[in-house]
């Protein structure tokens, strides 16, 4: 079933008096509880179509469609509160808040999703994701102390935590050695499969891509190939 | 979830220097304002003890009160008209005491009032300071241009006028020392200006305003108190402004993952609002406990009001601070936050 539809997008950036278009009219949709990757080169727009997608930035042209919502005709909050509530976002980085714990990174996701958990029904989802993610451990412990490896696993916690739709995912193993790039990548697809969650990963790691159902290859602003696995 | 506290309580020491920061401003103006209200009752304590009313000098003294002169029919007219009213003098002059030191002070007289104190002829009454200098009660005091002697009656608490103690003397005893019948001034309390020929009437802030040395002694110091409230106002905006450039990628991720643009500037209003709070807490406690130990001679005074009054505008100056430096939050695109990496 179709959850995500991407609908000739267009994105032109205006570099002083030139324009460089760096998405052509992009065609593609997500079906739910599939891993999407997007791989090309660089500048070849993967990275500008999963922003457009994730409501970061606004398309130029063309619509994207979610659950038959279009994000590019939406007001800046009502894009805000479907990032809050529908989607999750794993980056290159972790991105994690350096003063808050763990735990409460995860607690303050939920917070900004607008759950609707009790306090103590919240300590247990929190608690249940991070014995999934093998960080149940360090759950009081602060960035600060984690590995690389470790904050990717507290971040992956954190955008799934609120049981998002989607996952955006971009180049979330970019920053990780050979071996915890597999171990993220395994987790991703064990935890999306487990909870049925649709996702759009970048990536330019094509060993990444045997963890994937679908790899749209993308080059100068256009979909070279969209191959189902 | 309280980010705020969170925060603060992680990074104490960063937290701890800007409150430290806003202690000192605070209460080196909490200081200044003691002074500056100290030397404006040691300027003016006799005036500004006064009720509102309405003070009234000879119109063609133009505004100087020394100049006056109310003759006694003059003050007879307003004083029946008026059940309240006083008609008083002022004079800068010396008292010798009895080791014929001479003791600078201002010469008070008036007609029967309770606004003023009234002593008979040969009776002196002084304000408090002169019982530090050595003189008491009982002693006998003089003036070279008084053929009489003054008895020291007893003391007043704080009546002081160009910064000398008030002597409060009889009419009888000011007309021969000054040779004159006229009175300078007459006050009429909590009444409106009333239109009297050959008088002009001032408010007591516009009298205050005639006292010489009075006005530019206190523009002085309140340009020093608002240009320290200022320059707090500005502390605030510049520290939180580089504490904001610092996590400008942290809210941008936040602002990703759909955090609310009005939680970040409650997260800063909070911040501000809980180091302000407590930084005045410790410069109001401070500046009372130098209010109550201040050496006597020193002219500080220092009400409750007037820190209230101070606190108030330095939490106001704090939110602008830290509203101005939060408006770059508004501004932080989420994308730009991701493409920066690590924060």
């Amino acid at each position: 079933m179709t959850l995500f539809t991407i609908d000739e997008v267009r994105k032109t950036f205006k570099n002083g008096e030139v324009e460089e278009e760096i998405l052509k009219g992009i065609n593609l949709s997500l079906n739910e509880g599939e891993i999407t990757a997007l791989v090309g080169a660089s500048g070849s727009g993967k990275s500008t179509l999963l922003t457009i997608a994730a409501g970061l930035q606004p398309a130029t042209a063309g619509q994207v469609l979610f659950e038959e919502q279009n994000l590019t005709t939406m007001k800046t909050d009502q894009v805000r509160k479907l990032r809050a509530s529908k989607f999750g976002f794993v980056f290159q980085f972790a991105h994690l808040v350096p003063f808050l714990t763990v735990e409460e990174q995860l607690l303050l996701m939920l917070d900004v999703a607008e759950s609707p958990l009790k306090k103590n029904e919240q300590k247990y989802e929190v608690n249940r994701l991070l014995k999934l993610v093998g960080m149940e451990h360090r759950k009081t412990a602060y960035p600060s102390s984690l590995s690389g490896g470790e904050k990717q696993r507290v971040a992956i916690a954190r955008a799934i935590i609120h049981q998002p739709k989607v996952l955006f995912a971009d180049e979330p193993t970019a920053s990780l050695d050979s071996q915890r790039s597999k171990e993220i990548m395994l987790l991703l697809k064990e935890l999306t499969k487990t909870l049925n969650i649709t996702t759009l990963m970048v990536t330019h790691d094509e060993e990444m891509l045997t963890y994937t159902d679908r790899i749209i290859r993308m080059s100068d602003g256009v979909v070279l190939t969209n191959t189902m696995y | 979830m309280n980010l705020a506290w969170k925060e603060m309580k992680k990074n104490k020491v960063r937290f701890l220097i800007l409150g430290s920061i806003i202690f000192l401003v605070s209460f080196l103006t909490f200081i200044i304002s003691g002074l500056a209200n100290g030397l404006s009752q040691d300027n003016a304590a006799l005036i500004k003890d006064l009720p509102k009313g309405q003070f009234y000098m000879a119109e063609d003294a133009d505004g100087t009160f020394n100049l006056s002169r109310i003759n006694s029919d003059l003050q007879q007219k307003v004083i029946s008209k008026e059940k309240e009213a006083v008609a008083f003098s002022i004079q800068m002059g010396f008292l010798n005491d009895q080791d014929d030191k001479q003791q600078s002070v201002a010469f008070v007289t008036s007609t029967e009032s309770t606004l003023f104190s009234n002593v008979h002829q040969d009776e002196v009454l002084l304000d408090s300071s002169l019982q530090d200098k050595g003189i008491q009660v009982g002693d006998i005091l003089t003036n070279n241009q008084y053929s009489g002697k003054f008895i020291v009656k007893g003391f007043v608490e704080q009546k002081k006028y160009s910064h000398a103690p008030v002597a409060y003397i009889s009419e009888e005893a000011y007309q021969e020392m000054y040779r004159v019948a006229d009175k300078q001034l007459i006050f009429v309390p909590n009444s409106e200006p009333n239109d009297i020929k050959g008088l002009q009437a001032y408010s007591n802030k516009e009298f205050l305003n005639t006292i010489p040395s009075y006005n530019a002694e206190q523009l002085s110091l309140n340009m020093i108190i608002w240009f320290l409230v200022v320059i707090s106002g500005m502390l605030f905006a510049i520290f939180f402004y580089m504490m904001n450039v610092q996590k400008i990628g942290l809210y941008g991720i936040l602002k990703a993952i759909g955090l609310k643009t009005s939680k970040l500037f409650k997260m800063i209003w909070t911040q501000m609002a809980i180091i302000t709070i407590f930084s005045l807490v410790v410069s109001v406690s401070l500046s009372q406990l130098f209010n109550i130990v201040a050496p006597k001679g020193m002219p500080f005074t220092l009400t409750i009001g007037t820190t209230t009054q101070l606190s108030v505008v330095f939490l106001l100056i704090g939110f602008i601070g830290a509203t101005l430096s939060g408006m770059q939050i508004k501004k932080i695109e989420p994308l730009q936050a991701i493409q920066q990496g690590e924060a």
